[in-house]
């Protein structure tokens, strides 16, 4: 086996090589993996670590995008203050929805999907303020003093090194004390709590911390698009980004980012000759929970470990 | 009360009547089986899309709806049998496979029927308005629309509360182990109760394609409708959905006519402060 820290540096050493090499299609769709791969992370710090199935990332992701675009387009904020600001929103939020805690099983997957809808429907609607199905447009490069940056592959080393930086950051989360008690909520919630845990504060926290990245994924989003409008919200990019967590692997840090890979060339590739891509995703989602429920991580530990038998 | 405001409530009523249609069979099965259907809105707007085509060609809304109704029959059993029974009882594969199932339909829906808003039409009958007290005047439609989801209300009570086979089901949503121990069939039970439930949504489809639009993503529309209904009244309660699509059903209402920029915050606020209070929703049960 190679060892992980080589394979890790390998990795991004390559990461940082691909704008020398590729073309700006690549670039873009390369920032794209990455950006929705970190949205899949903040789902997957609750689904892999915590055992919560969310359905209202989205609703982060976006609303720190709005507001973003919001402070910038309208007030002529600068990105030092407005991404921060984008963050805070998004978190905030994160702390009013992560009363959904308080649910379990079905009633937490229903309720965030409710969650994430109020969001949607508020960008769609309240169109005096969010733009409505137009929604904002014409956001600039992001510009730190005289640092700006003035094209895609620029934006492309912004992104890789926030990336990172946020992956080592859930790298020491998950290993931490925190981490491990979310992965004992997981898997006995009753005996946590009777070892003395306080799995409720526990859950809030982990929720209100993936709502963070979410709202960084958001940020990155917006710059990187130059636009955002509702859809940004809607119901199928917080399954989507669900299904690449699985796709890749619950669990994880690099599978998140497999699977959003996995998704989005396919869909880049898909598009081309053929005119209904959902059906395509959809049939991903079918495939995915019938044959390679652990994902692609799964199948590789299996392999791995020499057991390619039926049992998990 | 002003005579808007009448009016509201009047087409609040009408909404929960159609909500009722597609969330008691969503509440049902998930009672019964512990199974979370997401493709119950691409169920309702099939079913509506068949009843579009039937009422062309046929000119006969009654037709239609049964040709709606038993198309989604058909295909809610094979997704039942083939999709949803390997995966066994773990929500988070339901769910995604569901909206798989979904995704799938809806863009059949698409590629079949085109990306434009297409209404079923209604018999002669129930065309034109009728008057009211206060000259308010009404679409006759949405009357019997209303009648019809009360009839569909009460009869559906009676099989679930008078009947042997509602006494089952409901022993089944209770304890089905219990139930399988006492030697009745719970699956088979289960593919009768589906097919009723599938029914009704693709009935539903026709029923709301003559007053709603059908369109793309009116799949998702109302099914986070039909979701707010079951979550008020609680999983697996038939008085829950009752009730919870006539909550719904007035707040949507009321919520587009007085605040149109907000109303999804009208809709789902006070579904947020009742979980905080009482997660399981009106009726409901811990599963």
């Amino acid at each position: 086996m190679v060892p992980r820290a080589a394979l890790l540096i390998a990795l991004t050493v390559a990461a940082f090589c691909v704008p020398l090499v590729a073309s700006e299609f690549w670039v873009t769709l390369l920032m794209q993996i990455m950006i929705f791969g970190l949205l899949a992370l903040s789902t997957d710090l609750l689904l892999g670590h915590a055992g919560l199935f969310s359905l209202c990332h989205a609703a982060f992701f976006a609303v720190s995008a709005y507001t973003v675009a919001i402070l910038q387009v309208r007030y002529g904020f600068g990105t030092a203050s407005a991404a921060p600001l984008g963050i805070i929103a998004g978190t905030t939020l994160a702390f009013v929805f992560a009363s959904a805690v308080r649910t379990r099983g079905v009633y937490f997957i229903l309720i965030t999907l409710a969650f994430g809808y109020i969001v949607w429907g508020v960008a769609y609607r309240w169109a005096s303020f969010t733009g409505g199905d137009n929604g904002v447009t014409s956001v600039p490069f992001p510009a730190l003093g005289s640092l700006r940056v003035t094209n895609t592959v620029a934006y492309y080393y912004v992104v890789l090194a926030v990336v990172l930086l946020v992956a080592a950051a859930y790298r020491l989360l998950v290993a931490s004390p925190f981490g491990l008690t979310l992965r004992g909520i997981k898997s006995s919630e009753s005996r946590m709590r009777s070892m003395g845990y306080h799995v409720g504060r526990h859950l809030y926290a982990a929720f209100v911390l993936s709502g963070v990245i979410a709202s960084i994924a958001g940020v990155l989003y917006v710059y990187f698009n130059r636009f955002v409008n509702p859809t940004a919200a809607s119901f199928p990019v917080s399954v989507e980004a669900v299904l690449m967590t699985i796709v890749g692997g619950t669990g994880t840090i690099i599978g998140p980012f497999l699977g959003s890979g996995i998704i989005l060339i396919l869909r880049n590739w898909v598009s081309g000759f053929f005119h209904y891509y959902t059906a395509v995703l959809g049939i991903v989602f079918i495939v995915t929970v019938l044959w390679a429920p652990q994902g692609i991580m799964g199948l590789l530990a299996r392999w791995r470990s020499g057991d390619r038998g039926e049992g998990v | 009360m002003s005579s808007a405001a009448i009016l509201q409530a009047i087409n609040g009523i009408s909404l929960a009547a159609l909500l009722f249609l597609l969330s008691s069979g969503f509440t049902l099965t998930f009672g019964l089986m512990r199974v979370v259907n997401m493709a119950y809105g691409a169920y309702y707007l099939l079913g509506g899309y068949v009843g579009y085509s039937v009422v062309r060609a046929t000119g006969s809304f009654e037709l239609a709806m049964l040709c709606g109704g038993l198309t989604i029959v058909v295909l809610g059993y094979f997704v039942d049998r083939f999709l949803i029974r390997p995966i066994g009882g773990n929500h988070l594969a339901q769910v995604l496979l569901t909206v798989g199932v979904a995704f799938v339909i809806g863009e059949v829906c698409l590629a079949v029927w085109g990306g434009d808003n297409l209404r079923v039409q209604t018999p002669s009958y129930l065309r034109g308005s009728v008057t009211l007290p206060g000259d308010i005047y009404y679409p006759r439609y949405r009357f019997a629309l209303i009648l019809f989801g009360t009839f569909a209300a009460v009869s559906l009570w009676l099989l679930y509360k008078k009947t042997q086979i509602g006494a089952v089901v409901r022993a089944g949503v209770d304890d089905r182990e219990m139930v399988n121990a006492t030697g009745i069939n719970v699956d088979r039970l289960f593919v009768l109760v589906s097919a009723l439930a599938s029914f009704l949504a693709g009935a539903a489809g026709v029923a709301g394609g003559a007053f709603l639009t059908l369109n793309p993503g009116a799949e998702w529309d109302i099914l986070v409708l039909a979701l707010v209904v079951v979550i008020i009244g609680g999983l697996g309660s038939l008085e829950g959905a009752i009730l919870g699509s006539i909550i719904v059903g007035l707040l949507d209402a009321y919520g587009r006519w007085l605040f149109p920029e907000l109303s999804y915050f009208i809709l789902f606020g006070p579904m947020a402060i009742l979980l905080l209070f009482r997660a399981t929703g009106i009726f409901g049960k811990e599963h």
